[in-house]
């Protein structure tokens, strides 16, 4: 099992949840309007005057067969729109209930 | 959850909720009534009261002046006129604009059942008039005929009158100047004499014959009978077979002494329409009821019924508001559709996307629409300041959802889906538009607190555009972004069609106009000096152009109505003033076919009733009323035709006096409704000769000045009069008294109503007088006869004398102080001749317990325009306060403030290339633009600094956001702009009223941005440098500190 923590603007909510979807994966955390900037490049997404946008993310603990799909799935959203920011990392999952 | 995402997310709903106003709206629309102005009322009350006998010194002495003094307690009282006249005295109130007038008019009921008893017994109870708009007449029509002319008022009174009457919305409908029948009793006095007979004894005999009388029951058997002397007058013919003596045993007939005739009252007025003898008649409206559909009822009854009508008997309508109201109003529709066009055009051509303009075009309707809800509610009708309200507001109305819209597109450029761009694309903008919506408040609303009579006419302004605006910022939250995420979906153009080509045109165009901008701005910003000097001395030039620039109180307006009032040598009588007006009614019809109908009176109707209060009238004085044809039929304007007719008219030796009122406004206490502007002298001083001198020392002073024509000064020489001074030794002597001698005078010459004859249900009075011959000559009056008590017949010459004499025909008071008003019309700047006349006052030698005041629409003007600067005060503050609030910070709107002089600057420029003067609708039109201008300084700087918190550099930030926001701020500023412009350019009827509404916002907006889009770039990069400088200094302080 992995843990995949994807961190995407607020615009791309339906986006992510169809590729969620699409991949039959059901379980996942979701945190709305969380804040947050990329280490080297976009904008920053800060819910103020100044940098009105959020971002939204969603923590989804997977099998392992299905990291690679989702992780190609949005690597492909994120070139459709880069501007929009979106970022995915995972890590293994050590253990669980 | 916030507005816009619950709207996107709730498609339905919210398409349901804009539906729904919609509905709304255009059912109220069917209930509202359309009118010309929005119904207020004067606050004007009236007194009348009728003192038969009494002069005009006499009624001042015993009635007005008391009265005035038991009235001068009056809460909200503003100013009491009064005119004191033989036989009636007139105090008119005028209160406080907002003032309750059902509690004034008690107060002066009080007032009144206080002071009554110090009014001489013979004077009748006073009368009191309260004034209101529905007392205007809504329309006049008239009626000539030819031989059935003496049957006219009864024929109308059936078949016209009653008819109309019962049209839902009609208050009364009167007929003015018709022939009345009567049967004249014309005594031969010397006959009457012959049989030792008084006039007063006939009238007794006649009125004793005259007589039905139920004399009891009679019962016989089984039946019981009604008893009845039936001696009425069953037909004129037998009046004058009335045996009224006998003498030596033998019958002396009523037509022995005197002739009978069955025929019209001797009437002192002429009334003629287009030359011809006829009867006006007058509808009212009710108070509240539809002009327009009132009026159309009755023009569809009148159409039906004229078929019963004899044919000789011809029906034209003199006047009907109702045209000028349709005109005026379907002229500002057409503005209103005008403008909407524009305002598409004008997005299609910077979005380049059919379905993005529907959408922005779809918050027009919404918005428009709601304020016809509120136009139901609050029971205000459609009228040319509601509509005008709608054509500034509708530029306005799309400005947020453009802004919306805008970055919606953005956002989904930036390739978010169509809903999350909806709804994080209004987010962004969602807090700016509100600002910008709440500064154009800030300007409206205050306008809803302006009083006096401006207040009266611009409080709905401010309520709907207030509305609409409120409205348009609501749909543009979230009617905007739900169709946005349905609608909108980002393509490639392509590049084969015509919306393709269309869209890249514009694209490069646009492009194009970015470059030049951010070209332009960044030299700008390297001559920073250059540029605040340049300003500096744009706007001081523009201050030198107020003096080009007249002023005025409101633009006179084409009405299509001309009155005039000619008089001839005073005491003329009615026969010669006839001819002339004959004359002038051919000159009339010769050379001026714009004027269709001339309705004419001369002479005098029924002395002391009210109507002669309202004008003025005299067997010498001949009024006319013109109407024209509707202006798009005709080259002339009614100023133009009045100028031509004072000129003819001074061609008459016999005239001695007259004026030519373009409009028909003047003399009427209600302007506004058309017509040129007015200023008055009013000399206030006890003395008649002193002021009456100095009057005409004014006069001749306004007569030689160049923009005032037509000079009117109310105080009438005095007039001729016979007076019969009795001797009352003589008298005594004789058993005679002044009341006894009086009175038959009167009955001799005015003629005494006898009895009534009956016939069909109407009454006809039976008047006994002299015939004719026997009372035209001094002579004539002194050989009147006169039963004393002993029946001895005397000479009046033999206790009197007959004298003539001079006496002032009317004494006018204002705020209990005998006053002269010398009134002219002003054809130029209204300010300037207050000047002048002030300078030429100087000059004349004013007598102790003399003053003077000017007054008319020159006092009107002052008092709106301080009453609007302090306005335009209040406005800016409201919009500092707004700004200074939404940036958090002092400095910003300050910067942005910097625009407004410029808006100024261009009012100035447009009104003087125009020759518009500065009038209250102008200057209306300028406070509005505070609103309206700094919405552009608010976008731009507040995405400055916006990029100046991304911590891009000071001067890049400057370019950036000029290159990113030169087109919502050139769009919505357009869309503003041209839809003004159908209101500037207007011609139809009504239009000269808005025209410099619509020229001033259009000449403040266009400049204001021009020198926005450089200046304040500019001047935020001198407090942006300052800033850098203080920022740096206090790194350097630190770091010294830190050290030491």
């Amino acid at each position: 099992m992995k843990a995949v923590f994807i961190v995407y603007n607020q615009a791309l909510t339906e986006k992510v949840s169809e590729i969620l979807n699409g991949l039959l994966i059901r379980g996942y955390t979701m945190w709305t309007d969380v804040k947050g900037r990329g280490t080297k490049t976009g904008e920053p997404h800060m819910g103020s005057h100044t940098w009105p946008a959020l971002n939204n993310s969603i923590l989804s603990i997977t099998e392992d067969e299905k990291v690679p799909l989702i992780l190609k799935k949005l690597d492909e959203l994120n070139k459709s729109a880069e501007e929009q920011g979106l970022n995915a990392f995972v890590w293994n999952i050590e253990s669980t209930l | 959850m916030s507005l816009y995402s619950t709207a996107v997310k709730k498609p339905v709903t919210t398409l349901m909720v804009f539906i729904g106003i919609m509905v709304l709206g255009v059912y109220s629309l069917m209930f509202i009534p359309v009118d010309f102005f929005p119904e207020f009322d004067p606050p004007v009350v009236s007194v009348f009261t009728f003192y038969n006998g009494a002069n005009a010194s006499d009624i001042e002495e015993n009635v007005t002046k008391r009265l005035e003094n038991s009235f001068s307690t009056l809460s909200n009282l503003k100013e009491i006129k009064s005119s004191s006249k033989d036989n009636i005295s007139v105090i008119i109130l005028e209160f406080e604009w907002g003032s309750n007038l059902d509690e004034a008019t008690n107060e002066i009921r009080d007032a009144l059942s206080r002071s009554a008893r110090y009014l001489p017994a013979e004077a009748t109870e006073p009368t009191i008039l309260k004034f209101s708009s529905s007392m205007i007449p809504i329309m006049m029509f008239s009626a000539t005929a030819d031989e059935n002319y003496p049957a006219l008022n009864e024929l109308l009174e059936d078949k016209l009158i009653n008819p109309i009457n019962r049209i839902d919305g009609v208050g009364s409908v009167s007929i003015m100047g018709g022939p009345k029948r009567a049967i004249m009793v014309d005594i031969d006095p010397r006959k009457l004499d012959a049989y030792n007979l008084s006039l007063e004894q006939l009238a007794g005999i006649l009125a004793a014959e005259n007589l039905n009388l139920p004399a009891g029951n009679v019962k016989m058997g089984q039946v019981d009978y009604a008893l009845r002397v039936q001696g009425e007058f069953a037909n004129s013919n037998i009046i004058e077979d009335i045996i009224i003596s006998n003498v030596k045993g033998k019958p002396v007939y009523l037509k022995d002494v005197a002739t009978v005739r069955d025929d019209l009252k001797e009437l002192n007025i002429d009334e003629r329409i287009n030359g011809k003898p006829g009867v006006r008649v007058m509808i009212q409206k009710q108070t509240g009821a539809n002009t327009v559909e009132v009026a159309k009822l009755a023009k569809e009854k009148i159409k039906e019924l004229e078929k019963t009508l004899p044919p000789d008997v011809k029906i034209e309508i003199i006047f009907d508001t109702s045209d000028y109201i349709t005109g005026a109003i379907s002229n500002l529709s057409q503005t209103l559709m005008y403008a909407g066009l524009f305002v598409v055009l004008v997005v299609l051509f910077f979005l380049g996307r059919w379905r993005a303009t529907f959408i922005i075009i779809l918050t027009i309707p919404v918005s428009l629409i709601g304020a016809f809800i509120f136009l139901f509610l609050t029971g205000d009708s459609i009228n040319v300041v509601s509509l005008s309200a709608l054509s500034i507001a509708i530029g306005m109305v799309v400005d947020d959802a453009i802004v919306v819209l805008e970055n919606i597109t953005k956002n989904l450029e930036k390739g978010s889906y169509p809903r999350e761009a909806a709804i994080y694309g209004t987010n962004e903008v969602g807090l700016a538009v509100v600002a910008t919506t709440l500064t154009v408040i800030a300007v409206f609303f205050p306008l809803t607190m302006l009083g006096g009579m401006t207040g009266e006419l611009f409080k709905p302004l401010g309520y709907i555009v207030c509305i609409t605006i409120g409205l348009s910022t609501i749909a543009a939250l979230t009617l905007t972004p739900m169709l946005s995420s349905k609608l909108l979906r980002l393509k490639k153009w392509d590049k084969k069609s015509f919306n393709g080509k269309l869209a890249i045109f514009n694209e490069k165009v646009l492009g194009k106009l970015d470059d030049i901008y951010v070209k332009t701005l960044g030299y700008a910003l390297k001559h920073r000096g250059l540029v605040v000097i340049i300003s500096i001395i744009i706007f001081g030039s523009s201050i030198l152009l107020i003096k080009v620039v007249g002023s005025e109180f409101m633009p006179p307006s084409d009405n299509g109505r001309i009155s005039a009032k000619v008089e001839l040598i005073q005491g003329v009588r009615l026969d010669e003033t006839k001819k002339i007006a004959r004359e002038i009614e051919n000159i009339i019809g010769e050379k001026y076919p714009e004027i269709i109908m001339v309705s004419t009176s001369a002479g005098a109707g029924d002395e002391g009733s009210i109507a002669s209060v309202f004008m003025e009238s005299g067997s010498y004085i001949i009024n006319f009323m013109m109407s024209l044809s509707s202006i798009d039929e005709r080259e002339r304007d009614i100023f133009l035709i009045s100028e031509l007719l004072r000129e003819d008219l001074s061609k008459f030796p016999e005239i001695t006096k007259y004026n030519v009122d373009p409009g028909g406004s003047r003399g009427g206490s209600m302007g506004g409704s058309g017509g040129a502007n007015t200023v008055e002298v009013k000399i206030f001083g006890y003395d008649f000769d002193e002021t009456s001198i100095l009057a005409e020392q004014v006069a001749n002073f306004m007569e030689e000045m160049d923009a005032t024509i037509d000079i009117m000064v109310d105080r009438d020489k005095e007039k001729p009069e016979l007076q019969i001074i009795l001797d009352r030794e003589k008298m005594s002597s004789l058993g005679l008294n002044t009341a006894a001698v009086s009175g038959a005078v009167r009955n001799r010459i005015n003629g005494l109503t006898a009895t009534k004859y009956r016939e069909e249900g109407e009454e006809y009075d039976i008047i006994l007088r002299y015939d004719e011959q026997f009372r035209n000559s001094t002579s004539d009056i002194e050989n009147i006869t006169i039963q004393n008590p002993r029946g001895k017949l005397i000479k009046l010459k033999e206790v009197a004398e007959i004298m003539q004499y001079y006496s002032p025909p009317s004494i006018n008071r204002e705020n209990k102080e005998r006053v002269v008003t010398i009134s002219a019309l002003v054809e130029g700047d209204l300010g300037e001749v207050t000047t002048s006349i002030n300078k030429n006052m100087d000059k004349l030698d004013i007598p102790d317990g003399v003053m003077y005041e000017i007054g008319g629409s020159a006092q009107d003007m002052q008092d709106s325009f301080r009453d609007l600067g302090l306005l335009l005060v209040l406005s800016i503050v409201l919009v500092y306060i707004v700004m200074a609030s939404q940036f958090e910070s002092f400095r910003e709107p300050f910067i942005i403030m910097f625009s407004l002089p410029f808006a100024f600057t261009g009012v100035f420029l447009a009104l003087a290339i125009t020759g518009t003067t500065l009038n209250v609708i102008s200057l209306i039109g300028g406070v509005m633009l505070v609103g309206i201008v700094v919405k552009n300084g608010i976008v731009l700087v507040d995405y400055t600094n916006l990029l100046r918190e991304r911590d891009i550099t000071l001067w890049k930030a400057i370019l950036d956001a000029g290159r990113s926001r030169l087109r919502p701020v050139l769009m919505t500023t357009l869309t503003t702009l041209l839809a003004m412009f159908p209101l500037a350019i207007s011609q139809g009827e009504g239009a000269e009223i808005w025209r410099p509404m619509g020229i001033s916002i259009i000449g403040g907006l266009l400049f204001s941005t021009m020198v926005t889009l450089i200046l304040i770039p500019v001047i935020y990069s001198f407090f942006g440098t300052a800033r850098m400088k203080r920022a740096i200094k206090s790194v350097l302080v630190t770091s010294n500190n830190n050290n030491n």
